[in-house]
């Protein structure tokens, strides 16, 4: 039995790991018997990352790659049927999608400024908790933009609009090409689905279920009809409560709440004392109220207490 | 491969001249154009290409194996050129600082390194160890003798712009020495491949040097 941790689920959580609904979809592929537990503080992943992966002997992975590996060693191998080329092939495209689709993805989700600020952040912002929220979502959006800048080589100021195009264009072509490497097949390699299906429907689900405002590359997308009916084929075999249609807002209600319940006592009472220590730490420092240490009986000490009682007087 | 004359250059300064910071990039007339997909484009339309008798689906696991070389081989050369300490320090630093003077082939030297640690680093290939980028390459290699098979080229009997990118990444990997002959040893495990290299260098480059002495390779 594996345990698999991972960041709400539903359509909010997939952008977290871009890889993350590849190895769900993997193991409902293979049948692995997988457990998946929602927590949205990485923190209290047992690795300190999420996805992490908490295997039947107590051993925790956490990364993507060694999952599948971890997997396919207990015998959950949903390659075993290929042959060595369509083995290379898997190879091939899963470069390809890496090259050419998860740049764009990135870029659609954490720097198109529409989308971030309308889609992207508020998912996170609902999903962490207090307070992390604040600060997470525009250091996991700063470290995203280095790596596609970096992924991209550099580039000036003025060539950016050029080069957002050219990535668009490459993501474009990138989807035709699966489109015509699909056909009129049900799955990549014959009637049984592989992990590149896993991989090619993680990326091509996120971006057809998720409602973005600026959703160019989505439009293209949704011209490709087979690729689209190859998406809810897989989604009503392995998926069915989630459903293609079921939209994600009516399950949210009800899971924000019982996530934030145990938390929700805690930030109160941490509010309460804060607040506390605030005032009580003000009114020293402005000498509203002031400690006196107590004196020890000595006539200097008492003198003291004259004149000040002298001057009450006066 | 399409019969077409070109120079090649040697230049220090080869990396800020291109207009996307990448070599190698071609010069040709007023217009310069670099990266191996521009210049196929730029090539093709000037009426010149290799790979209009694919077919569509033909198209798409070409452009996929590209990747597949450009993700793991390309990848793999440059962390060995400058993450594998052994080779940044016999071998790198010494060449690619060698058209300047002290101190500015030691700073751009370094600038280099830090630069291309930090790429890894964002592709997730800066805690890999050397054996596991063997491993990967190796793996590469297997796919691509298993694309290759027994035919001569990778699609039917005519070279493609994939079979070019393999051949000068396979070729580069087995004629360059280096500290180790890790790599080498990889790629020498398939004879197809091996065979591969061999016959496009005898026809495309043995043949030509004896006519025109444009391109020489040692």
């Amino acid at each position: 039995m594996f345990s698999l941790l991972d960041p709400p689920v539903g359509a909010m959580s997939w952008p977290l790991c871009l890889l993350l609904p590849s190895l769900q979809t993997y193991a409902r592929f293979t049948g692995a018997p997988l457990k998946v537990h929602k927590i949205s503080n990485p923190w209290r992943s047992p690795s300190g990352t999420l996805p992490a992966l908490r295997t039947s002997h107590g051993e925790v992975i956490s990364v993507p790659h060694k999952i599948i590996t971890h997997l396919r060693k207990e015998k959950f191998n949903a390659d075993y049927d290929l042959s060595a080329r369509q083995g290379a092939d898997t190879l091939a495209f899963v470069s390809l999608l890496e090259e050419k689709l998860l740049p764009v993805l990135i870029h659609t989700f954490w720097i198109d400024a529409k989308n971030y600020v309308e889609v992207t952040r508020k998912w996170y912002a609902e999903a962490m908790p207090f307070p992390l929220n604040f600060f997470l979502p525009g250091r996991m959006q700063r470290q995203h933009m280095e790596r596609l800048q970096l992924l991209c080589g550099e580039h000036r100021p003025e060539h950016e609009e050029e080069l957002e195009k050219e990535l668009y264009q490459d993501a474009r072509e990138c989807l035709t090409l699966l489109s015509q490497r699909l056909g009129s097949q049900k799955f990549f390699f014959g009637d049984a689905p592989a992990s590149l299906d896993a991989f090619v429907f993680s990326y091509l689900a996120l971006l057809l279920q998720v409602k973005l405002p600026s959703g160019k590359l989505q439009a293209h997308l949704r011209g490709l009809h087979n690729l689209c009916a190859y998406c809810t084929h897989i989604l009503s075999l392995y998926f069915p409560w989630d459903g293609a249609e079921v939209p994600p807002p009516r399950q949210t209600p009800v899971s924000p709440e019982t996530e934030e319940e145990p938390y929700r006592r805690r930030t109160q009472v941490l509010s309460v004392l804060a607040g506390l220590a605030a005032m009580v730490g003000y009114a020293l420092l402005s000498g509203i109220v002031s400690v006196q240490r107590a004196t020890p009986a000595r006539t200097p000490g008492t003198g003291a207490l004259g004149m000040a009682e002298g001057d009450e007087e006066e | 491969m399409c019969n077409l004359p070109i120079k090649v250059v040697c230049r220090a300064n080869a990396e800020y001249m291109s207009p996307s910071g990448k070599v190698p990039f071609i010069h040709v007339g007023n217009q310069v154009v670099s990266e191996l997909g521009p210049i196929v484009q730029f090539v093709k339309a000037k009426g010149h290409s290799l790979s209009d008798g694919l077919d569509e689906v033909q198209k798409a696991e070409m452009k996929a194996y590209m990747e597949l070389v450009n993700n793991m081989l390309l990848t793999a050369e440059l962390y060995l050129q400058w993450c594998d300490e052994a080779t940044v320090g016999e071998i790198t630093h010494a060449r690619y600082g060698s058209p300047y003077p002290w101190p500015l082939n030691r700073i751009l030297a370094y600038q280099k390194q830090w630069e291309v640690k930090r790429k890894m680093k964002a592709i997730g290939w800066g805690k890999k160890t050397l054996d596991q980028v063997l491993e990967d390459v190796d793996q590469c290699c297997q796919a691509l003798s298993q694309r290759l098979g027994t035919q001569p080229y990778f699609f039917n009997k005519q070279p493609t712009e994939l079979d070019a990118l393999v051949f000068g990444h396979l070729y580069t990997i087995l004629t360059t020495q280096l500290t180790n002959d890790e790599l080498s040893e990889k790629v020498k495990n398939y004879s197809n491949l091996l065979a591969f290299c061999r016959r496009i260098e005898q026809h495309y480059f043995e043949d030509r040097a004896k006519g025109s002495s444009s391109i020489r390779l040692s």
